[in-house]
């Protein structure tokens, strides 16, 4: 056999991998193989790929490749993020439910500010949730309150009030005096919760109002029980 | 270490398999709108289990392939508990078990990336099964350079799976 032989048969193993080599080629070849183990191996090699490629389809093949829409990947960040906002609150939810304090490492930056600020840190009092008993008709104000070193984090439920209404939220102690917990717009359609703070101390709070179109809603909160519900004490 | 906890790391991998994921989605389900949902599932899926994936198992490629996978087998338990009213109507998903059609779907486009002349000898010869000396006259060439190029061709095929990250 010549090296020439030898090349002219290992260019046919692509056609008798495939079968497609006639008759009499296939016995030839077949002969030459029993004697030449470098064509056994390029044969083996080849053998792998000849049984895939009877499964693709031709029409295919000929279809130009599909592309994704430019703007998929953008539309897949965009639900990541918005599942991991989802996530984040839904874990502050359950912290809340279980009446645990917020993040240690949180809370040791902040029990540093409350030694300097605040006579008291409350964060061993449990979560609250306050409804707002007497209020306007299709009108729902619930709250949730998160003892915190630096004074109280307040969540805020608020339905039935007219989209874009201002929200001013605010906490009062056994004194009457009034503790500032921010603002915010009540916005129809959107997840409703707000997430306001306070300097005042849960432990301290004896009341919490919000003052939203015109009206003011007021709910006391109290330590022996987890639900009150409010009067309104100042009607527009 | 793990992969893809991080929206750096979806990006990444979406950058470099997005093309062929949504390929064989589109190959699988026959319905563009219903390739991207598909995809877009896989990636939101991928992130979640984000902590799960190790490379050390196997490679990325082939996770969010499984993934796709479930999620394709998912979409067609949804759409075969639809209601259906009237004659099927669309492009007609593939019909073979979606195993296969993987594998099927990889071959196609490594048969795509393919040079020309080692794909139309493939197609012509095998998969349309003409005659050597048929396609030999058609290309002008001698028949022994197509049967070369049938050689040249499943080689060609081979790495192209290899770099595709084909696994058997």
């Amino acid at each position: 056999m010549t090296t020439d032989d030898h090349r002219d048969w290992r260019l046919s193993l692509g056609a008798y991998a495939l079968g497609d080599l006639p008759p009499d080629e296939r016995a030839a070849l077949a002969a030459h193989l029993e004697g030449c183990p470098e064509c056994q191996a390029e044969l083996r090699e080849l053998e792998g790929v000849a049984a895939l490629l009877p499964l693709a389809d031709p029409a295919r093949i000929e279809t130009p490749a599909v592309r994704p829409p430019a703007d998929l990947g953008a539309r897949i960040e965009a639900q990541i993020a918005a599942e991991k906002a989802r996530e984040g609150r839904a874990k502050r939810r359950r912290r809340l439910r279980f009446g645990l304090g917020g993040a240690v490492a949180v809370a040791a930056v902040a029990a540093v500010l409350a030694l300097v600020v605040l006579p008291i840190g409350g964060e061993n009092s449990p979560a609250q949730e306050v409804n707002f008993g007497s209020v306007a008709n299709e009108v729902s104000i619930k709250a949730v309150l998160e003892p915190h070193a630096f004074g109280t984090e307040i969540h805020m439920y608020v339905k039935g009030v007219k989209s874009g209404t201002l929200c001013r939220v605010f906490l009062r102690d056994a004194h009457g005096r009034t503790f500032s917990a921010g603002t915010f717009r009540y916005r129809w359609g959107e997840d409703s919760e707000a997430e306001l703070s306070s300097a005042l101390d849960l432990s301290q709070t004896a009341e919490i109002g919000v003052h939203a179109g015109g009206r003011t809603y007021v709910a006391p909160v109290s330590q022996a029980t987890a639900l009150a519900s409010g009067a309104e004490i100042d009607p527009a | 270490m793990p992969a893809l906890t991080r929206e750096r790391e979806v990006r990444e991998a979406y950058a470099a398999h997005s093309g062929e994921l949504y390929g064989f989605a589109v190959r699988s389900l026959g319905d563009a709108g219903m390739a991207e949902e598909a995809v877009q599932e896989t990636f939101l899926r991928a992130w979640k289990a984000g902590e799960r994936y190790d490379p050390e198992i196997g490679s990325l490629r082939t996770w969010l392939f499984a993934i796709l996978r479930n999620v394709v087998i998912d979409m067609g338990r949804a759409r075969a508990s639809r209601p259906r009213v009237g004659p099927e109507q669309g492009i007609e998903p593939s019909v073979e078990p979606l195993e296969q059609a993987l594998v099927a779907w990889q071959v196609e486009e490594a048969m795509r990336r393919i040079g020309e002349d080692h794909r139309r000898v493939l197609l012509e010869t095998h998969l349309k099964a003409r005659p050597y000396a048929e396609v030999a006259a058609e290309m002008g060439v001698p028949e022994g350079t197509i049967k070369s190029r049938v050689y040249y061709g499943l080689k060609a095929l081979r790495v192209a799976l290899e770099e595709m990250g084909y696994d058997d």
